[in-house]
């Protein structure tokens, strides 16, 4: 059970966050994008050992999605995770 | 009684009355079911498991591998608990387990004879054939033949129950060093959390005749408990086993509660920034021949027993304990409780055998001169050494490591938040003890920033035993619990399972409730003398939670039953109830079924609530659907990227519905957006989704387009939805005193209007589900009651009749509008649904990429259709698959589609259904068969369109 460290409601148990897997960089909505490019940022992981930056959804809390770099191999958690607003 | 006249910590005064297999025996408070047992003189106490062979109490703590019994109170029984893990109480019904008919004369015991018959790898040797015996007869043989306790059935009436804490510094263990340790943190002003298994603090310094600054250990480990507890910032728990550390600090332990708590257990999260491993070590026993007869004890446990409880655990003993200061402290021990002391062994005898039938009664060894020596005993105290209890380290993934100077597995030097010290670490010396659990206090003090560093030297960890004690040729145990011997894992090994996972798979070495913990380390010696090799490099196989067995009722804790999950009611729940609603479980929700009348069945019910609103009036709770306010100047720019269809001119009061796509392409959620102003929009999901696509949104406005200017509130449970649907629809909305405009050109199909019905605040819908004439009319959620009412007792005149799920679902099915979860199943486009006409071409949207990829723009995909049955009246079966072949009886058959939905269409008065069928947006007119194989038919089916009703949509607009 990760202690996951929430920026705006300070260090909390894992099971107040929704997982919403690693992060990724969505294509621009401007009719630009192939079917490629969202295939390459939704189902092409790189699945290393070591850093990863994912996302967090503080259902139990705030309600905010945050980043949070893990250490895939120990669980260290790297970053002071960062989080949206609205 | 066996029992000396004075001394130990157990209350005299007071005598607690329980039975042993029927007989019944006294104890005291402070005994454990094991002291008490032995000061009754109970030396035998279990069967073993494959063997029958009788055993006796090993230990005196958690590591019992062998006294295992099932435990009766008020609450019920519970099997396999171990002798020396339970507090005595008055009243326990205590059993042995494993044996038939009775502890002392076992039939099971008769297999034994065989001896080697039941070696490593026996079962699948020998019944091998025929094939289904193995099922049919030797199974169930050997399972009645083997095992421990069996499960009480009846439901647990206990209760249970989970809980958090948090502190800087946790320390597990309450011995010397857990003391020292707590005591350190406690005094720098941590917040600190002493956790001990045992039901008083002290560990072996209760059972220890030293003395400690001129104090006997016994009063040492008195005063620090006191101590420790009068100071504000530490928390004691006792009867609390630690028995898993997770990810970042986390320990979960169980605390055993007393006799009359509310609850049987509870749970404990304990959340700490560094934590301190004090759990001592385990004695290893000695293989020898015989070394499992009842009365053959741990030295150390011996001790406990003589000294914390005060028992007298036999008249003459022998005595081979292999480290010489342990020797003569087990001496001392048994001397003082009046033991006559037969013989004692000196380090690098040979034992040869052991005998007794239910007790030992004589040992027989080999002496250092080559001669072979016999006493007769009631007792043998056995010490092999020491090994660290350093499971909860290892359960993190780091290995143990095997060190031959302490001849143990031992935890590699840690900067991670748990540290082992003390016995934990091959520590075993008392002062050195002591000094441990203070240097790593101020080593974690140090790293919290709470005291300043000192450059302290550990105490070493101490050197094995300098000789052991030599083995003839017979039944050697190294797992008591599950019957494996020397010769087993030589078995195994000459068969080729030399990997140490193999090894443990087929001889089960260290598997069972015990996991090893007085076997593992002798296993890897023996695997090491077997082969020769190194036992560094035997390794162990994997530690894992839980260090001990935690019943499930304790995982559980309180979410059983109703507990399990939150019930959800709607704002109408209390009202609906006075109408007679029959509720039924959606999801979280409690959600309104039908209403039945007096004498009514359900589907007489659901006839006459479709023909109300088909044909007058009805009305239905919509609260659950999720309703998210849309706030901001790109209010309308970021719900055009999540919704796929174009309504970028929807006007002020007017909405549209719309369809939602994930970002695969595939469809995720429909609803309805509706404009408020200019910059306001709300926007409904599905009841199924409300909470996926309030989080899926959340993320596009915070994570993906941050540069939108836009609020999202989720006002689902601020609004009681109710919709009234029928052709007298306007005109109860009328009756209800709108002070806005609800005639049909001031309020047309696909509007919303915000004002007040006879006062009451209401946003109105004109939408439609059922297909009927509809609005649903919003209100602040605590209003809900008063609406009700109001539209109860306005909609008199046209017999208003409130309906509830299965209506609904049966006139969503007559117009063949969607179901999320039946019909948006997660693998369907807009156009599998017949909505591929809504996918804008014009602009961008969530699932616009993928939605182009080849699979998905086949145009033969399968696709939603409407069924009707061929004749017009046979019924046609639920969840039926379709082919355009009659039911074959030769084997698997082709399809090509199934049902997703299936009714006697109240309206139409005939059968219809819903399903997907491949290319089936050409096959309109098609006669095809629907086979249920389950419900034994098979019908003939004509295809459809999905909408059986009104498929202009006329009525909306009446």
């Amino acid at each position: 059970m990760l202690l996951i460290p929430c920026p705006h409601c300070g260090p909390r148990d894992e099971g107040e966050f929704t997982y919403g897997g690693p992060k990724s960089r969505l294509p621009a909505l401007d009719l630009t994008a192939d079917t490629q490019d969202w295939h390459r940022a939704l189902h092409v992981g790189r699945n290393a050992r070591g850093p990863l930056t994912e996302i967090w959804y503080h259902s139990s809390g705030c309600e905010t999605w945050i980043e949070v770099t893990r250490d895939t191999a120990t669980h260290q958690i790297l970053n002071k995770a960062k989080g949206g607003s609205t | 009684m066996s029992r000396l006249s004075d001394g130990g910590m157990i209350d005299r005064e007071t005598t607690l009355n329980f039975t042993f297999d029927g007989q019944p025996m006294v104890g005291h408070p402070g005994d454990t079911i094991a002291s008490a047992l032995l000061a009754n003189g109970q030396h035998l106490v279990a069967r073993s498991i494959k063997y029958h062979r009788p055993r006796g109490i090993m230990s005196a703590g958690l590591e019992e591998p062998s006294a295992l019994v099932t435990v009766k109170d008020e609450t019920g029984s519970t099997p396999n608990l171990k002798v020396t893990e339970v507090s005595l109480r008055d009243g326990l019904e205590v059993s042995s387990q494993n044996n038939w008919p009775s502890l002392t004369h076992d039939r099971g015991a008769t297999l034994a004879l065989g001896g080697k018959s039941l070696s490593s790898g026996f079962y699948y040797k020998t019944f091998k054939w025929p094939r289904k015996a193995w099922q049919t007869t030797y199974a169930p043989i050997i399972r009645k033949a083997a095992g421990h306790g069996e499960v009480d059935a009846t439901p647990d009436t206990a209760l249970y129950d989970k809980r958090r804490k948090a502190c800087d510094v946790l320390v597990i263990g309450s011995g010397a060093t857990g003391l020292s340790a707590a005591i350190t943190a406690a005094q720098s002003g941590a917040t600190t959390i002493v956790l001990e298994q045992d039901s008083i603090l002290g560990g072996t310094l209760l059972s220890s005749d030293a003395t400690i600054a001129e104090q006997t250990a016994t009063h040492w480990a008195e005063d620090a408990a006191d101590a420790l507890v009068s100071l504000s910032n530490v928390t004691v728990m006792t009867s609390t086993l630690a028995f898993g550390q997770y990810d970042h600090g986390l320990v979960q332990a169980v605390e055993q509660q007393t006799a009359g708590s509310a609850a049987r257990s509870i749970l404990w999260k304990i959340r700490a920034q560094k934590i301190i491993l004090a759990a001592g070590a385990i004695e290893r026993p000695i293989v020898f021949p015989g070394n499992d007869r009842p009365g053959i004890m741990l030295a150390g446990a011996l001790q406990t027993y003589v000294r914390r409880f005060a028992v007298v655990p036999g008249k003459r003993a022998v005595v081979a304990v292999a480290e010489p200061n342990a020797r003569a402290d087990t001496i001392r021990a048994l001397e003082h409780a009046g033991v006559e002391i037969a013989a004692c062994l000196n380090a690098g005898d040979q034992i040869l055998s052991t005998q007794g039938r239910l007790r030992v009664s004589g040992l027989t060894w080999r002496n250092t001169q080559g001669h072979r020596q016999k006493v007769t005993c009631d007792l043998v105290a056995m010490s092999a050494g020491w090994m660290p209890t350093a499971h909860l380290f290892a359960q993190m993934g780091q290995p143990l490591e095997f060190d031959a100077y302490t001849q143990s597995l031992l935890p590699p030097q840690t900067d991670g938040p748990l540290r082992p010290v003390g016995g934990a670490r091959g520590v075993l010396n008392l002062r050195d003890c002591i000094a441990d659990g203070k240097i790593a206090a101020h080593q974690v003090l140090a790293e919290l920033q709470m005291h300043k560093h000192l450059s302290l030297t550990p105490p070493a960890s101490t050197a094995r035993p300098p000789q052991g004690f030599g083995s003839g040729k017979g039944k050697a145990f190294v797992d008591f619990q599950n019957d494996v011997t020397r010769d087993d894992i030589a078995l195994a090994q000459r068969e080729g399972y030399t990997d140490i996972e193999l090894t443990k798979r087929y001889t089960t070495l260290g598997m069972g409730t015990d996991q090893g913990k007085t076997s593992w380390t002798n296993g890897i010696l023996e695997i090491a003398a077997l082969t020769g090799e190194d036992p560094a490099k035997i390794g162990h196989t994997t530690y894992r939670p839980a260090y001990s067995p935690v019943s499930l009722g304790t995982l559980i804790g309180t979410e059983v039953g109703e507990q399990m999950l939150p019930t959800r009611r709607t704002p109408f729940h209390g009202g609906f109830e006075k109408l007679g609603c029959v509720y039924q479980t959606s999801g979280d929700w409690l959600y309104s079924r039908y209403f039945p009348k007096a004498g009514e069945t359900m589907e007489q019910a659901i006839t006459r609530e479709c023909h109300a609103v088909r044909r007058g009036l009805g009305c239905v709770d919509m609260s659950t659907l999720g309703k998210i306010d849309v706030k901001g100047p790109d209010a309308l720019e970021f719900l055009s990227r999540l919704y796929c269809n174009n309504f970028a001119k929807i006007k002020v009061g007017r909405l549209r519905y719309a369809l939602m796509l994930r970002e695969d392409g595939y469809v995720f959620d429909d609803g309805t957006i509706a404009r408020l102003s200019d910059t306001h929009f709300m926007v409904t999901a599905t009841t199924a989704n409300a909470g996926s696509v309030w989080r899926h949104m959340r993320k596009s406005a915070q994570l993906d387009w941050p540069e939108l200017d836009v609020v999202l509130t989720s006002v689902s449970d601020h609004w009681a939805s109710l919709a009234i649907a029928g052709p007298h629809a306007r005109n109860l909305l009328t009756a209800l005193n709108p002070d806005f405009d609800v005639s049909r050109p001031g309020f047309p199909f696909a509007s919303v209007r915000a004002g007040h019905l006879g006062g009451l605040p209401v946003r109105v819908f004109s939408v439609s589900f059922s297909g009927e004439l509809s609005y649903e009319i919003n209100v602040p959620a605590g209003f809900a009651d008063t609406l009700l009412s109001r539209v109860i007792a306005g909609g008199e005149q046209w017999d208003i009749t409130p309906y509830g799920l299965e209506t609904l679902d049966v006139l969503r099915i007559e117009k063949g509008h969607l179901s999320i979860g039946t019909e948006v199943d997660g693998r369907r486009t807009p156009a599998d649904l017949g909505l591929g006409g809504m996918v804008s071409h014009t602009k961008d949207f969530v699932g616009r990429a993928l939605l182009q990829r080849k699979a998905l723009q086949k145009d033969n995909r399968a696709q939603l259709v409407g069924l009707e049955s061929k004749d017009g009246a046979t019924p046609i079966p639920i969840a039926a698959h379709l082919s355009t072949t009659p039911l074959g009886n030769g084997g698997p058959m082709q399809t090509c589609g199934y049902l997703t939905a299936a009714i006697h269409s109240p309206t139409l008065d005939h059968p219809i259904a819903l399903a997907f069928l491949e290319d089936g947006q050409n096959r309109t007119g098609e006669v095809l068969w629907a086979h249920s194989p389950i419900a034994g038919k098979s019908v003939q089916v004509r295809v459809t369109a999905p909408c059986a009703y009104d498929p202009k949509g006329e009525r909306l607009n009446a």
